[in-house]
C-alpha cells in the first residue's frame, strides 16, 4: 500500500509563516509560479479571432451595403469593381472574461507516495498557469471571489497575493465549494478542486454560477491513492473535513465497493456539469500538470462560438 | 445456605470463584491498534458496515457468558446438594398431621416429610407420637418409631376439615408425659378449622414446636349455579400464591367428561385475587347432565362440587292466548312469566306466527308447559298435551277471559264455573281479596305472603268434594287460587288468575317467582314428591361419598343419613357425597355455596416454620454441568455469529423455512362455497299484496257471493280513497288454504252454508292470522232468517264449526262506546244490506270507574274477530253513479251511506286500533294546556 499523508499547516498555506512581504510570495510559491509560467508558455497563444464578424484586424468577409447604415464601413475599393456597394467586415476579436477558482480546503492537502505533488499544489499550479496562459492570450481573468477580471502581465503574482491576503484574514476557513456568485453571460469559469463534496451541492453551485448562461470547466484532481484504494489489513480511516472515522478490519474488502461508489460520485458530478453544458476534466496528481493544461486549452479552443481561439 | 435448602459437599472449591474477575480481565484482551490513514473521500464509504471485523472488545455479554460457564463449572465441582438432610436433635417427637381435604393435593409430600421425621427419630431411638387433626380428643399414644410409622400410614386425608382445637387436650397430655418432646405440625395452610387459634395454643403448649407448611394455595370449588345460558361455579383459593389459571372439568354421573372451563384468578373478571369463577357454556341438556365439577389436577374433596336435581335447569314453554302484540310487552302475560322464570329455567316461546305453538314447544321437549289464558285447544294439541302430562310433564295454566269463556276441557285440575267473578268492581260490594296462608300440604308451604298482593278477578271452581285436596293456595274467603291434580305421572296446575296484572297483583310480586319456582321444581320429581309429601324431617342415607382426594366411593361406616333439606358443608358425620335413592340424589359438598377460603395466619403464633418440600436431597452437580455444557454451545454459536459465519450458513435455510410457512398460510378457504339456503320464492300475488295495503275477502266458492264481496270491497276501497287518507289498492279474493294472509289488515269472510269446512291446517292458519293481529269480519248474511231463541241458521252453524278449536276471545255486541263506532264517523251500528242484525266484537275489559265517563273505550289491541249478519258487502256495493248496486232492506240512499260509513269505521279500526280513544280527548287536553 502507499503511504499517504496530509500536508502540515505550514505546507498547506499559500504563504509561509513569515508574514507580509511580496518576497514571501516568492518564498512561498517559487516553484509553483515558475512551474505555472513554464507550463503556460508551452501552450502560449495570441489574440484569437471569434470566427464571427465584429471589431478586429483580420478581414472576415464582404457583404452588400444595406441602405441606412453608416457609409464609413464601405469598402470603396471593392465597390468600385462593379455596380454594387460592399461593406468590408472584419472578424470580431474581443477579450473574454474567465473566472478561476482554486480549492484549498483540507481535503486538497493530501499527498500519497504515488503522487508527484499534493493535490493542493497541483491545483495552484494549474490555476495560476491557466491564468497566465489566458492573459497572454488576451483574455481577462479573475480569481473568483477575490479579484476582479484583469489582463495584467503579472497575473500569477497578483493571484498569489490575493490568496495570501485572503488567508491572512482572521477567521479564514477554506471553502470546499466556490462562492455563490452569478457570472455574466459569455464568461467562463474554471473550477479546480477534487470535488469530493456532495454532488447535489456541487450541482447547486454550478446552477448558480451558470444561471445567466456562463459556461465552465471542472478540473477534478485526484490522488492516485484515491482512485486505486490500495489499503489492506486493519485500518482506521480518518476524514479530513470532519471528525468521522472508520475502523475497518480488512480494508481490501472495501475496495470493490469503494471503486463503484467513486465512479458513481464522479458520474453524478459529471452529469451535474453536463446539465449546464459544462465540461469535466479529470486529472491525477501522478500525471504531469501540463497534460491537464493542454486538455483545458484544447477544450477552450474547441468551442467555436463561445471561446477564443487559443492558438494564434 | 442463604435461606435456601442448599449445601455443598466440598465448599473449599468455591474459593475458585474469586478467580472469576481475573478471568474476566484475561478474556477482555484488546486487539492491536489499527493503522490510521487520512482519507479525503472517506465520506463516500462512511455508511458501509464492516462485513467482517474483529471488534476492539469482546462484547460484555459474551464475557458474561464465559464467566457464567466458569462459575457453573466451579459450582459443580463444589458438589451442591439441594434439600440436604437437616441436622436434628435427640428429643421425643410429636407429629401432628393436618388431614383435611386441603392437605390432599400434596399428601405424598406430607407423608414423606412425616416419615423423614420419624425415621430420624428412629435413628436416635426416640419415642414418637402421631396425631391427625381429625382424631379429635383421642389420646396420642407414645410409641416407638416403627409403630408410629404404621400409625402414620393409616392416616388418609378426610373429605372435610376437622376442628383442630379438639386436639389440644391430647397434645397437652402428651407433652405432660414427655416434657422434652418437640412438636412438629404438618399444616395444610388453610384457616378453616381454627388454624390460627390452634397454632397459638400449640406454641404455648409445646415450646420449640416446628410448623411445616407449604406456600402453595389450596384451591376449591363452591356454589355451582345453573343460570340462564351457562353453568357457573365459584373457584376459590387460599392465597394468591401458586398458579393463577386452571381448568374446571364437568362430568356426568357416570364419570364421562362433558366439558371444560378455564378460570384465571388474575384476569379482570375475577372477584378478588382469591376468588374467580368458571363458566360452562353448554346446551341446557348437557348442563343438566352435569353431576360433578372438579378442578383438574387438584385432587381433593374441596376441589369437587357435586350437583343434584336442584341444579337441573328446566325447560319451560310458554303459550299465550293473547294476540301477539309486540308493541305492548307489559300487557302480555308472557312478559311476566318470562321475567319470573328466567332466573332458574330456560324459557321457550314459539316463534311469532307459528301455526301450532303448543305442538312446536312440545317438540322441544319442555318439562313444563305454561298455557296463559288459552281457552279452546285443537283436538290434536289436546291429545298431545294429555300424553305429555301422563309421561310426567307439568301443565301450568293461567286463567283469563278466554279460559273463562271457553268450553270445559279436561286439562284443568278442577271443574270450573264459567264466567268467573269480579271482586271490587263497580257492580260488586266486595273488595279485592288477599291470599290466605298456605296449607301444610301445599308445595308453597313456607312461602311468605306479601300484604300487597290482591286478587280482583278470578275463575271459580265448582265446589266438588275433592276440591280442598287439590287446592294449593286459596284466598282469605276460601276460594281456591291455585289448584293442581295428579294426572298419570304429571301434574296439571291452574292459577285461577291471569299471568298479567289485569286480574291480580300476583305477577308483580316476589311471591309469584317463588311459586313458579316451586312448581317448576316439581317437574321431573313430581311423582316422588307426591308420595313423600307430608313426612317431617325425612332423611336420606349416604350412597356414595367422597374421600379426601375427591374420589367417590362407598361411604365410611361412620357416615349418617342427612335430612333432605340439608344445606350445610360436609362434616365427619355427613361426608360430602351423594345421598338418597339413585333417581333422587341429594348432593352434599365439602364447601357451602357462600364459603370462602382463607390462608392460615401462623405468624402470630411464633412457631418456627419450615417449608414443606421434597425430602430426598438432590445432587445439583449434573444439572450444573449440563448448564455449563449448554452455555458452551451458546458461546460457540455466538462466536460463529460474531464472525459472520452463521448468517452465511443458515440464511438460505431460514429463507426456505419462511417460504414453507408462507405457503402453508394459504389455506384453501377460497375453494369453500357458501351453502345457499333455498328460499321459497313468494308468489306474484303475495308480492303485489305486500307492496300495497288492500282489503281482501275470502273466496267462498259461490260465484254470486264472491261477486258481491268483490263489488262491495271495490266500492269501499274507492270511498276510502275519496274520504280518508288511506288509498287502498284493488281488493283481492284469497284462499286461506293457499295464500299468505299476513299482508291483509282486514279479511272479509262471507259465510256460505253448505260449502265444505276448511281443513285443520287452514283453521290453524286462520287462528295464527288472528293471533298475529289480523281482523276477520265474518258475515253470516242471515239477519232476515235468524231469530233469537230459534235454532241457529245453517250459516251460524257453519261458523260455529269453523271456530270450533280456534281460540276465540270473549265476544259481546258492539257497545255504543266501543272505539270502532268512533274511528271515523260516529255511528250506532254496522249496517249492510240489512240493518237489524247484531254485530259482535271482542269483549272489552270492564270499565275502570276511575276513568270516569269516557266517550270511547278500547281494549289493548284490535279485536281479531267481528261477526255480523247484515251482509255488509252487499250494502257497500254501488253503481258507478253512487246508487246502491243491490236492493237494500228496508232501502234508501241513507242506508247505503250508513253502510259505507260503517265499512270505513271498520277499516279505520283495524288500521289505527285504540288510537281514537285517545283522540277523543284532544279537546280536553287542549283546554288543559291552554290553562
Amino acid at each position: 500500500m502507499s503511504d499517504a499523508r496530509l500536508l502540515t499547516a505550514e505546507e498547506r498555506q499559500v504563504s509561509s509563516a513569515a508574514e507580509g512581504t511580496a518576497l514571501d510570495l516568492a518564498a512561498r510559491l517559487p516553484s509553483l509560479v515558475v512551474a505555472a509560467k513554464e507550463i503556460a508558455s508551452s501552450v502560449m497563444h495570441g489574440v484569437h479571432g471569434r470566427r464571427v464578424a465584429g471589431s478586429g484586424e483580420t478581414f472576415w468577409q464582404f457583404r452588400p451595403f444595406v441602405a441606412g447604415e453608416s457609409t464609413a464601413g464601405i469598402d470603396w475599393r471593392r465597390s468600385a469593381r462593379d455596380d454594387r456597394i460592399y461593406v468590408r467586415e472584419r472578424e470580431w476579436e474581443g477579450a473574454h472574461t474567465l473566472w478561476i477558482w482554486i480549492d484549498h480546503s483540507p481535503s486538497m492537502a493530501f499527498i500519497s507516495k504515488l503522487a508527484l505533488q499534493s493535490k493542493l499544489d497541483r491545483a495552484l499550479v494549474l490555476g495560476l498557469a491557466a491564468a497566465d496562459l489566458l492573459v497572454h492570450g488576451g483574455e481577462r481573468v479573475g480569481l473568483m471571489g477575490l479579484t476582479r477580471p484583469m489582463a495584467a502581465r503579472d497575473i500569477v503574482g497578483r493571484f498569489a497575493e490575493a490568496m495570501l491576503a485572503e488567508e491572512r484574514m482572521s477567521g479564514f476557513a477554506s471553502a470546499e465549494l466556490p462562492p455563490s456568485m452569478t457570472l455574466a453571460p459569455r464568461t467562463q469559469a474554471i473550477l479546480i478542486s477534487d470535488f469530493l463534496s456532495d454532488p447535489a451541492a456541487i450541482a447547486e453551485k454550478i446552477d448558480v454560477l451558470s444561471s445567466r448562461g456562463a459556461r465552465g470547466y471542472l478540473i477534478m484532481i485526484a490522488d492516485p491513492v484515491e482512485e486505486a484504494f490500495p489499503f489492506v489489513g486493519h485500518t482506521e480511516f480518518l476524514d479530513v473535513d470532519s471528525d468521522a472515522r472508520l475502523r475497518v478490519g480488512q480494508a481490501e474488502s472495501f475496495r470493490d465497493e469503494y471503486v463503484v461508489r467513486l465512479a458513481a460520485h464522479r458520474d453524478a458530478v459529471t452529469s451535474a456539469a453536463r446539465r449546464r453544458g459544462w465540461n469535466v476534466l479529470p486529472h491525477r496528481t501522478d500525471r504531469p500538470a501540463s497534460e491537464a493544461l493542454l486538455a483545458l486549452r484544447v477544450r477552450l479552443e474547441a468551442d467555436p462560438t463561445q471561446f477564443a481561439r487559443v492558438a494564434g | 445456605m442463604f435461606g435456601l435448602p442448599l449445601a455443598f459437599t466440598i465448599p473449599a472449591v468455591l474459593v475458585a470463584l474469586a478467580g472469576l474477575p481475573a478471568l474476566y480481565y484475561l478474556l477482555r484482551v484488546t486487539p492491536p491498534r489499527p493503522r490510521r490513514v487520512p482519507f479525503p473521500p472517506l465520506r463516500l464509504i462512511l455508511d458501509l458496515r464492516p462485513r467482517d471485523e474483529t471488534p476492539a472488545h469482546t462484547p460484555w455479554w459474551l464475557l458474561l457468558l464465559r464467566s457464567a460457564i466458569a462459575a457453573a463449572i466451579i459450582l459443580a465441582m463444589a458438589g451442591p446438594v439441594f434439600n440436604p438432610l437437616p441436622a436434628g436433635e435427640s428429643r421425643p417427637l410429636l407429629l401432628v398431621m393436618d388431614d383435611g381435604w386441603a392437605a390432599a393435593p400434596d399428601w405424598d409430600l406430607r407423608m414423606a416429610a412425616a416419615m423423614q421425621r420419624i425415621e430420624e427419630a428412629a435413628r436416635r431411638g426416640q419415642i414418637v407420637g402421631v396425631a391427625a387433626t381429625s382424631d379429635g380428643g383421642r389420646e396420642i399414644l407414645a410409641t416407638d418409631a416403627a409403630q408410629a410409622l404404621d400409625r402414620l400410614r393409616s392416616i388418609k386425608p378426610m373429605p372435610f376439615i376437622a376442628d383442630r382445637l379438639a386436639l389440644l387436650v391430647p397434645i397437652a397430655n402428651f407433652i405432660a408425659a414427655q416434657p422434652k418432646a418437640v412438636a412438629v405440625w404438618i399444616a395444610d395452610g388453610v384457616e378453616r378449622g381454627d388454624a390460627r387459634e390452634f397454632s397459638e395454643k400449640l406454641a404455648r403448649l409445646a415450646p420449640g414446636a416446628v410448623l411445616i407448611t407449604t406456600g402453595q394455595a389450596v384451591r376449591a370449588l363452591a356454589g355451582p349455579k345453573n343460570e340462564s345460558g351457562e353453568l357457573g361455579v365459584r373457584v376459590l383459593r387460599s392465597s394468591a400464591h401458586g398458579p393463577a389459571q386452571g381448568v374446571v372439568r364437568a362430568l356426568d354421573l357416570k364419570g364421562r367428561g362433558l366439558g371444560e372451563a378455564r378460570f384465571n384468578f388474575s384476569e379482570p373478571g375475577a372477584t378478588s385475587s382469591t376468588e374467580t369463577s368458571a363458566k360452562f357454556d353448554l346446551p341446557t341438556d348437557l348442563r343438566n347432565d352435569i353431576a360433578r365439577l372438579e378442578i383438574l389436577d387438584e385432587h381433593s374433596a374441596g376441589a369437587v362440587s357435586l350437583l343434584d336435581e336442584r341444579w337441573k335447569r328446566r325447560r319451560i314453554g310458554i303459550v299465550s292466548g293473547e294476540t301477539a302484540d309486540l308493541s305492548l310487552p307489559l300487557l302480555a302475560p308472557n312478559y311476566y312469566l318470562r321475567k319470573a322464570l328466567m332466573p332458574f329455567a330456560d324459557v321457550r316461546e314459539a316463534r311469532p306466527g307459528t301455526p301450532d305453538p303448543i305442538a312446536a314447544l312440545l317438540d322441544e321437549h319442555v318439562g313444563v308447559l305454561i298455557l296463559a289464558d288459552v281457552g279452546n285447544l285443537l283436538q290434536n294439541d289436546h291429545d298431545r298435551l294429555k300424553q305429555f302430562i301422563e309421561s310426567g310433564g307439568i301443565l301450568l295454566r293461567f286463567a283469563g277471559t278466554r279460559l273463562a269463556a271457553a268450553d270445559s276441557d279436561d286439562l284443568v285440575p278442577v271443574r270450573l264455573r264459567r264466567g268467573g267473578r269480579i271482586l271490587g268492581g263497580a257492580l260488586s260490594w266486595e273488595t279485592p281479596k288477599r291470599l290466605a296462608p298456605f296449607d301444610a300440604q301445599s308445595p308453597f308451604f313456607g312461602l311468605e305472603i306479601p300484604d300487597e298482593v290482591t286478587v280482583r278477578r278470578q275463575v271459580l271452581a265448582e265446589p266438588d268434594a275433592d276440591l280442598p285436596g287439590k287446592t294449593w293456595a286459596h284466598l282469605v274467603d276460601g276460594t281456591p287460587l291455585v289448584t293442581a291434580s295428579q294426572d298419570g305421572r304429571g301434574l296439571i296446575v291452574l292459577f285461577h288468575v291471569t299471568a298479567d296484572t289485569t286480574w291480580s297483583d300476583l305477577p308483580i310480586s316476589g311471591l309469584f317467582v317463588e311459586m313458579l319456582r316451586k312448581v317448576v321444581d316439581l317437574s321431573g320429581a313430581s311423582a316422588n314428591a307426591a308420595e313423600t309429601k307430608g313426612e317431617k324431617a325425612q332423611t336420606v342415607p349416604p350412597v356414595r361419598t367422597l374421600d379426601g382426594f375427591g374420589v367417590l366411593g362407598t361411604p365410611p361406616p361412620t357416615a349418617k343419613s342427612v335430612p333432605v333439606t340439608f344445606g350445610q358443608a360436609g362434616d365427619a358425620d355427613h361426608p360430602p357425597g351423594f345421598y338418597g335413592a339413585s333417581d333422587q340424589l341429594l348432593a352434599v359438598n365439602a364447601l357451602r355455596a357462600d364459603d370462602t377460603l382463607r390462608a392460615a395466619d401462623y405468624f402470630a403464633s411464633g412457631l418456627a416454620s419450615e417449608p414443606l418440600r421434597q425430602a430426598a436431597p438432590i445432587d445439583l452437580r449434573p444439572a450444573l454441568l449440563a448448564v455449563a455444557f449448554l452455555l458452551f454451545i451458546a458461546d460457540a454459536l455466538a462466536s460463529l455469529w460474531l464472525s459472520g459465519g452463521l448468517a452465511r450458513r443458515f440464511g438460505r435455510a431460514a429463507a426456505a423455512l419462511a417460504m414453507i410457512g408462507l405457503a402453508c398460510s394459504f389455506s384453501p378457504s377460497s375453494l369453500r362455497a357458501d351453502p345457499k339456503h333455498a328460499d321459497p320464492s313468494p308468489s306474484q300475488n303475495d308480492l303485489q299484496a305486500a307492496l300495497n295495503t288492500r282489503l281482501a275477502y275470502v273466496v267462498s266458492g259461490d260465484p254470486q257471493v264472491d261477486e258481491e264481496s268483490k263489488d262491495g270491497l271495490t266500492t269501499l276501497s274507492q270511498v276510502l280513497a275519496q274520504r280518508t287518507a288511506l288509498i287502498p289498492a284493488d281488493p283481492v279474493g284469497v284462499d286461506p288454504a293457499r295464500d299468505e294472509l299476513a299482508f291483509y289488515p282486514m279479511l272479509y269472510w262471507p259465510i256460505v252454508a253448505g260449502r265444505p269446512q276448511p281443513s285443520a291446517a287452514e283453521k290453524a292458519k286462520v287462528a295464527a292470522y288472528m293471533k298475529q293481529g289480523g281482523t276477520i269480519v265474518f258475515d253470516t248474511r242471515d239477519a232476515l232468517t235468524a231469530h233469537a231463541g230459534a235454532p241457529p241458521t245453517p250459516e251460524a252453524t257453519w261458523l260455529r264449526h269453523l271456530l270450533d278449536g280456534i281460540d276465540v276471545p270473549e265476544l259481546e255486541p258492539v257497545p255504543s262506546d266501543h272505539v270502532v263506532t268512533k274511528t271515523f264517523y260516529l255511528i250506532d251500528g254496522f249496517v249492510g244490506r240489512y240493518e237489524i242484525g247484531q254485530t259482535w266484537i271482542e269483549a272489552l275489559p270492564p270499565a275502570n270507574p276511575a276513568d270516569g265517563a269516557r266517550p270511547a273505550r278500547a281494549g289493548d289491541g284490535v279485536s281479531p274477530i267481528v261477526i255480523t249478519s247484515n251482509d255488509l258487502a252487499a250494502g257497500w256495493a254501488s253503481e258507478p253513479d253512487g246508487e246502491s248496486l243491490y236492493p237494500l232492506v228496508p232501502g234508501g240512499a241513507r242506508q247505503h251511506e250508513l253502510a259505507l260509513r260503517g265499512g270505513i269505521n271498520l277499516v279505520m279500526y283495524t288500521l289505527t286500533g285504540n288510537y281514537k280513544t285517545d283522540q277523543v280527548h284532544v279537546r280536553d287536553l287542549l283546554e288543559r294546556l291552554a290553562h
